[in-house]
């Protein structure tokens, strides 16, 4: 009863989004989530895009503003298509709505390409181009089971059987002609080749993202634009269903066909690893296999490696019936987790290179204090939370509220040491 | 002759002029099914998975490439998601690419104890890519088995242009099954082909027309997953047809039977 009702509240969290054109301003497509599904009305577009359209003519960039019962965002890209979100959503941070906003412009570059969108020759064509990209846009809306999104690093999964699926990865794609090869189980990374990691850590978590929200089938041939590293040219990024929920991907050029593969190669490098694909599948929830056991008091754990830009996120972190019952329903988990995130990284792990271009847009009261925190915490009645940052990883870990505070510390640094010296997550 | 198609213990269709056997005995049918079906949801298998048949039960697996072929919106991927037991999408985007579906069909021959497993890979691609990119239509159209040619039953250019179609898309029809798939039956109120059309397209032509629905069948009590059995019913004239015609242009390439093509041998 108690779920059903919190899930019809994030539900009714309604989010809008509103692409236009940056020239005159024709809309190009609206997407929405939540209950009022219904679309904004058009003087309310026309409204937001006028005020901001005002903004630049008297040379105010407009970013964000809320109002009581509403957050706005807005963001240009390269001058030539608006982006705009609106949310009722008041636990949506500037943060997370400028990354929503990049993911949904890179959405749009990986689907239609670079030219088309700076380019604008003909608005219907575009329109209708635009459409392929609904389902991976409408993605970022919907309230996920992963992190990526917000934290700009793909989301893994940890398993047992990581070096054998590694070198059979390695081996298929080295004979599908291709070095960008990764295996997926329910949109995370299990593992991806050298290469693979060498695009840019957006374009791995797209392309994650994108078999997660395209319709289940056994293979695809699809055309993609890389945002960072080929937003022009056209690459052909093949997908195989090698059991429900799990995908084989590569990224190649015009050869080989689609058939070559599917017909020559997936049977026969993968068909030997039906068991450790199918053990992939049960500690997916999790992210890390069962052998690997936590403290009873913990109930959500993300987990970002910054050099390689890989994250585990998990709310369900003890295996089976070691489950402790816990006070915040999963949902509830994820939220407070995501919020918990934000906090930290907009106002105490605020990273130096300066690449989040929304925050050089803060105040400087607002962006917190002139020296970096490498801790912090927050304790609540229902839950408490710590995190930690290092030069190369940040953990935070969210905990019943029964766990002593003092001991929150002690907690956090051995998780880390775990999964940074014992595990291969390094 | 009319013969009553029997299958999974029910009846689904009566056919006409059917010169194979009907394959499906009614308690043998609900057996081979549940390697297709679990607990009355469609079984999904991936690439590396094959259904599972009682070992007392030779199985040959035998695999067919089939091309969805059509116009933009005609209900491409809707077909195919109806036949993969697998929801269909409630608004329509243009595939990108190419998508392929593999379905599996167990079918029980006649005039032997033999059980051959059909894999049918549906090949399904969106328009916009077909003319944007050069690779497309050649890889579809690669080492193909079979077409399904598919006009909408609300669109009544699209059923005007099948000749055409059929000429743009089929180059060397010989060893190709061919096959003509109307969409969208369900909105028979907004009908724009008459049943006489259809009759006299497949006389003309000699080829079979099928109707299909481009919506959900019946859910399960759950209200969130697709009743299984009964979405097979609503495609098993589909298969059963495509499985037919398959493996009589096997056997014909094999030389085990005479004869050139399918329809003409009716």
């Amino acid at each position: 009863m108690y779920t059903n009702t919190l899930r019809k509240k994030m539900e009714d969290r309604a989010v809008h989004l509103l692409c236009l054109t940056a020239s005159s301003g024709v809309p190009l497509y609206c997407r929405s989530r939540g209950t009022s599904q219904k679309q904004l009305p058009f003087p309310v577009i026309g409204s937001l895009n006028g005020v901001h359209m005002f903004g630049s003519n008297q040379d105010v960039l407009l970013t964000t503003t809320c109002t009581e019962n509403a957050r706005v965002a807005w963001r240009v890209f390269h001058s030539s298509i608006t982006l705009i979100v609106l949310t009722s959503d008041d636990c949506a941070s500037d943060l997370y709505l400028g990354r929503l906003l990049e993911n949904v412009f890179n959405a749009m570059v990986l689907v239609v390409g670079l030219d088309d969108l700076i380019n604008i020759k003909n608005v219907e064509r575009l329109k209708r181009d635009l459409r392929a990209s609904y389902q991976l846009i409408d993605s970022f809306l919907e309230v996920s089971e992963m992190v990526g999104d917000l934290v700009q690093c793909v989301d893994c999964v940890l398993s047992n059987n990581n070096g054998v699926l590694q070198s059979c990865l390695d081996a298929f794609t080295q004979a599908a002609e291709s070095q960008f090869g990764c295996l997926l189980v329910r949109g995370k990374v299990v593992v991806a080749t050298e290469k693979w990691w060498r695009l840019s850590a957006q374009e791995v978590m797209l392309l994650a993202w994108l078999v997660a929200s395209l319709a289940p089938c056994s293979s695809r041939d699809y055309p993609i634009y890389l945002p960072q590293g080929s937003p022009t040219v056209p690459h052909r990024f093949l997908s195989f269903q090698l059991l429900p929920g799990v995908d084989v991907c590569v990224l190649c050029g015009p050869t080989p066909s689609l058939q070559e593969v599917e017909n020559e190669l997936v049977e026969r490098f993968w068909k030997p690893l039906l068991e450790p694909l199918k053990d992939c599948l049960r500690i997916q929830a999790r992210a890390f296999p069962g052998c690997i056991s936590l403290h009873q008091g913990i109930m959500g754990l993300l987990l970002i490696n910054r050099e390689q830009k890989k994250s585990l996120y998990t709310v369900q972190p003890h295996a089976g019936e070691a489950r402790p019952e816990s006070t915040l329903s999963a949902e509830e988990r994820q939220s407070v987790l995501r919020s918990f995130y934000t906090l930290a990284v907009s106002r105490y792990f605020v990273s130096e290179d300066g690449e989040d271009k929304s925050m050089s847009t803060q105040e400087e009261f607002q962006a917190g204090f002139s020296h970096r925190g490498k801790e912090c915490y927050v304790v609540s009645s229902d839950h408490k939370c710590y995190g930690i940052q290092h030069e190369q990883h940040q953990l935070f870990l969210l905990f019943k509220p029964e766990v002593p505070t003092f001991a929150l510390r002690n907690i956090t640094t051995k998780t880390l040491v775990v999964f940074t010296k014992e595990l291969p997550f390094c | 002759c009319a013969r009553a198609l029997v299958f999974g213990g029910n009846v689904i269709a009566s056919e006409t002029g059917l010169s194979c056997p009907d394959r499906y005995k009614s308690s043998k049918g609900k057996e081979y099914l549940t390697n297709i079906l679990r607990e009355k949801r469609r079984k999904i298998f991936g690439l590396i998975e094959r259904p599972v048949l009682p070992p007392q039960v030779a199985a040959d697996t035998a695999s067919y490439k089939i091309f969805v072929s059509g116009k933009s919106g005609v209900g491409k991927t809707a077909l195919v998601s109806k036949i993969a037991g697998l929801e269909v999408p409630c608004v329509h985007h243009e595939t990108t690419g190419i998508q392929t579906t593999v379905t599996y069909w167990p079918v029980k021959l006649r005039d032997s104890e033999r059980v051959i497993m059909f894999r049918f890979q549906f090949w399904d691609c969106g328009e916009a890519a077909l003319k944007k990119f050069d690779h497309i239509l050649p890889a579809c159209k690669e080492k193909l088995d079979a077409i399904l040619l598919l006009f909408s039953f609300t669109d009544r250019s699209s059923f005007d242009d099948l000749p055409n179609h059929m000429l743009r898309s089929v180059t060397d029809s010989e060893n190709i099954v061919k096959v003509v798939v109307g969409t969208k039956f369900d909105q028979f109120m907004h009908t724009d082909v008459t049943e006489k059309e259809v009759q006299e397209f497949q006389l003309t032509w000699l080829l079979p027309v099928f109707r299909m629905k481009s919506v959900n069948g019946p859910w399960l009590s759950d209200g969130r997953t697709l009743d299984g059995r009964a979405g097979l019913a609503e495609v098993a004239h589909l298969l059963n047809a495509l499985a037919e015609r398959l493996w009589h242009q096997d056997q014909v390439a094999a030389g085990l039977v005479a004869g050139t093509s399918y329809a003409q041998e009716n």
